[in-house]
């Protein structure tokens, strides 16, 4: 502790150190406090009994102007700006870890100018180095600067390096080159070149018959970036034979160049290859198994400003997605673009916390290059209508319309029809295959209210009415020369139904009535119950 | 890629080359095939799917007949009543033995000279060449190494094992040479699909393979095959399928129409039966009996954490 005569109240940066600790996740902030308080009461009782011999030496008067000063500066710290900049940033305990990847993160420190800055940005920086995962602990203490400097303070940022590199979770993801969200369990090794370097290896299941097995490597600063750079390696499996008679493998490299809150580009170069091992494929499907070379790069956009993408109840969200694939020296692969949109709008009314809840999502792909007019779109890349998730929370483009089953709308084409082994009878009828559309659209209106009772309330269980309608159409193949606006209109397909929605973070659960205010012969979709499971 | 438009049948192969309607040697047997026999078709394209055995493949509405099915092309053309040229022929004993000598030595060599002979070029031009660079390369790599697997080849016995397949071809022409002579056909006067096979066969080894591949050194020692492949080349070049006189077995009515927007249109309803009833009383209890599950076990999640709580309050 400073002698009473050397401690100036204008100049804090003579105090004793302070540490802001967050390994517990505690505000250091607040236990410093406690522990001058604690130090502050100790005092007083020290001050009842006869003063030791050391404290002989420092009269009473002095410990008393002392402590009233600390007082008075905790005072300032709480109500006024206490002008303090910082000098130096100083690492400590990174044995493996680059110095540039932890000066990155506290290049925040530079900017502030008052002592509650610091604390603040102190908290902030604490967060984001423990977000790396590769330090068991971070802590944070405030030193007095150089004396030739008033005013100013050192940072000792203190890290403890993990001592396991070696770590593995199961968790609920939704990546980049994955279409839909998948359950997955991934091994992770941490920080192999000290570049803050996350390697994993990780196997993916999704919800529509999707596998996965991928490898990648996450650089949260590469090469002083001011954004993560993430590649993988992947090797994707897809099961549409109940649908539209195909296998879809896919293997490849997905490069995320840009991922922040709002934004994310990246780059896929990926074989795919669509097989039909039942042979009972379509026509239409046939045309397309082979091989193809997927180049391409997608860019998303979005925003969401609801308070809550499980229950909105007020707010907006935003997000739009743009891809354009054929991006090669070679002109054999596959090209096409492909533009989604989503908007959701949720306005609150006022009574049970009720809201209703509006959306549209519309998308389309079509074909570039030497005769684009008379070429298919890749029906891997198509809009397929019908599944078992929520429009609320996904902002995933035109998906689901209530009630309909997995790709459970038209356009369908007849599949291979075989003949039985009794003779010329026509064995079992196959079905059909469902192509998807080049242009689809989806809407929604949701009204969603708490239950009177409070046990539900309080579980956040409440109850919902919705409306939705959508409609795939063809463009390609010269198919565009038949659209019109009337007739696209008129192919909407519609849902009411109501239910009850159970939150189970991150997931948003769904037990509803469907009923089907308008179908076509082969749409996929009847009155029932059904089951909604969405994150 | 072209599409039938006037119904009918179409028949998909390989890219045409080297002056051929289809360059592949397992494809154009069968083109030449359906113009023996008269039969109208409509020629389709697939260059992205080098490695499937279904191709090449007949369709017309639903009617689909694989290559990997049965036989063959061919075999289902015949045994569905398409186009039979082998009704009278087929059980001959000559015929049979080579019909096996045709589809077992000649379909080898070519295979052989194809993939692992000097007809390298040649595949990679005929079932790569749409197909972007590095595909195609990993493709052609990986039939090179199926090929060797095939012919049971190492590195101790390839020049034995091409040498037994060159011999087992020269000794396929000679057989057929005699066996032709200077007739039109093999058989009377009349193609039949052993026709096709060797039609096919020479024409692809003329044209297709280059001047120094031991198989086309070994087709151009028989002069009448040479001649009557020439023969056969012009008609089948020349002739428009679509005058053709339609073949007696027309394909099912086409409902190969996509079905995209139309009226909605309601299915008519059935009866249920009381088995039916019945289950869908069963399914009914179960998904009530699954909510009720559901929320059961959140009451207890619910009342659990809050007993944890007061716990954690009286420490």
């Amino acid at each position: 502790m400073a002698k009473p005569d050397e401690f100036k109240p204008d100049s804090p940066s003579e105090n004793p150190k302070t540490e802001v600790d967050d390994e517990n996740g505690d505000d250091g902030y607040e236990e410093e406090e406690e522990e001058e308080t604690e130090e502050h009461e100790l005092d007083e009782e020290e001050d009842d009994e006869p003063e030791p011999q050391l404290r002989g030496r420092i009269p009473q008067s002095a410990v008393r102007m002392q402590q009233a000063k600390l007082q008075g500066l905790f005072q300032r710290l709480q109500t006024q700006t206490v002008p303090l900049r910082v000098h130096d940033v100083l690492i400590k305990g990174n044995t493996k870890t680059k110095d540039y990847l932890i000066e990155s993160e506290a290049a925040l420190f530079k900017n502030c100018t008052t002592m509650q800055q610091i604390l603040e940005v102190s908290r902030a920086v604490n967060f984001r180095l423990q977000a790396l995962e590769i330090f068991d602990s971070v802590k944070i203490t405030l030193d007095s600067g150089p004396p030739e400097l008033p005013g100013t303070s050192n940072v000792i940022v203190e890290v403890q390096e993990a001592k396991s590199p070696l770590s593995g979770e199961i968790g609920a993801y939704t990546k980049a080159e994955a279409r839909s969200s998948t359950v997955e369990g991934t091994l992770k090794f941490k920080n192999i070149f000290g570049h803050g370097d996350l390697w994993d290896g990780s196997f993916a299941y999704g919800w529509d018959n999707l596998a996965e097995l991928s490898a990648g490597v996450h650089f949260p600063r590469f090469r002083g970036a001011s954004f993560p750079l993430d590649v993988r390696a992947f090797l994707l499996s897809q099961d549409w034979l109940q649908f539209s008679s195909f296998k879809e493998r896919s293997m490849g490299l997905s490069v995320a160049l840009l991922s922040s809150t709002n934004h994310d580009l990246v780059y896929n170069l990926g074989w795919r290859t669509l097989t039909d091992p039942s042979q009972l494929a379509s026509r239409s499907v046939r045309m397309q198994l082979g091989h193809s070379l997927l180049s391409s790069l997608k860019y998303t956009f979005k925003v969401d400003r609801r308070n809550s993408p499980l229950r909105p109840v007020r707010g907006y969200a935003f997000a739009a997605t743009s891809q354009i694939a054929g991006l090669a020296p070679d002109s054999r692969c596959s090209r096409f673009l492909r533009q989604e949109v989503d908007l959701r709008y949720a306005i609150p009314l006022g009574i049970l916390n009720s809201a209703l809840n509006l959306g549209i999502s519309g998308g389309i792909v079509f074909p570039w290059g030497t005769g684009f007019k008379t070429l298919p779109s890749p029906l891997p890349d198509r809009f397929f209508l019908g599944g078992n998730s929520s429009p609320i929370s996904s902002l995933g483009g035109p998906t689901t319309v209530w009630g309909y089953r997995t790709r459970g709308l038209d356009p369908t084409e007849p599949r291979r029809q075989l003949k039985s082994n009794g003779g010329d009878e026509d064995a079992a009828d196959p079905g059909v295959d469902f192509l998807g559309g080049d242009l689809a659209v989806t809407a929604f209106a949701d009204l969603s209210l708490d239950f009177p009772l409070r046990w539900f309330r309080d579980r956040g269980i409440h109850g919902h009415i919705f409306a939705s309608a959508g409609s795939l159409e063809r463009l390609t193949q010269n198919a565009y020369k038949d659209f019109s606006l009337q007739k696209f209109v008129s192919s909407f397909r519609t849902s009411v139904g109501a239910g009850i929605v159970v939150p189970i973070q991150p997931f948003r659960l769904e037990l509803n009535y469907y009923y089907m205010l308008k179908k076509f012969e082969h749409d996929r979709g009847k009155p029932r119950f059904g089951v909604t499971f969405s994150m | 890629m072209e599409e039938s438009r006037d119904g009918g049948w179409t028949l998909v192969t390989r890219k045409p080359y080297f002056g051929l309607p289809t360059a592949c040697p397992v494809c154009l047997p069968v083109y030449i095939y359906l113009k023996f026999g008269r039969c109208p078709f409509n020629l389709e394209l697939n260059s992205s799917y080098p490695d499937s055995d279904q191709i090449p493949y007949i369709e017309g509405g639903t009617y689909v007949a694989y290559n990997n099915e049965k036989g063959g092309v061919i075999q289902q053309l015949k045994q569905d009543g398409v186009v039979d040229l082998d009704s009278e022929f087929s059980s001959l004993p000559e015929w049979v033995s080579m019909k096996a000598m045709m589809s077992s030595w000649l379909a080898d060599a070519i295979t052989y000279e194809l993939w692992l002979g000097s007809g390298e070029n040649s595949a990679k031009q005929i079932y790569y060449s749409d197909l972007p660079w590095v595909i195609g390369k990993v493709l052609f790599v990986k039939q090179v190494y199926d090929v060797k697997q095939r012919f049971h080849i190492s590195k101790q016995n390839a020049e034995k094992k091409e040498e037994e397949i060159h011999d087992c071809a020269k000794a396929a022409y000679r057989a057929l040479s005699a066996k032709l002579g200077e007739q039109d056909f093999l058989f009377e006067s009349r193609p039949t699909s052993l026709d096709a096979d060797l039609v096919g066969h020479v024409l692809f080894i003329l044209q297709a393979l280059p001047e120094d591949s031991v198989l086309r050194t070994a087709v151009l020692e028989h002069e009448n095959l040479i001649r009557y492949a020439e023969r056969h080349r012009n008609d089948i070049l020349n002739s428009d399928p679509s005058s053709a006189s339609a073949s007696n077995f027309q394909p099912p009515p086409s409902a190969a129409q996509t079905s995209s927007s139309s009226k909605p249109k309601r299915k008519p309803k059935r009866e249920k039966t009381e088995e039916e009833k019945r289950f869908q009383r069963k399914a009914k209890y179960f998904i009530g009996a699954q909510l009720a599950a559901v929320l059961l076990f959140l009451s207890l999640l619910g009342s659990s954490s809050k007993v944890d709580i007061d716990e954690d309050d009286e420490d």
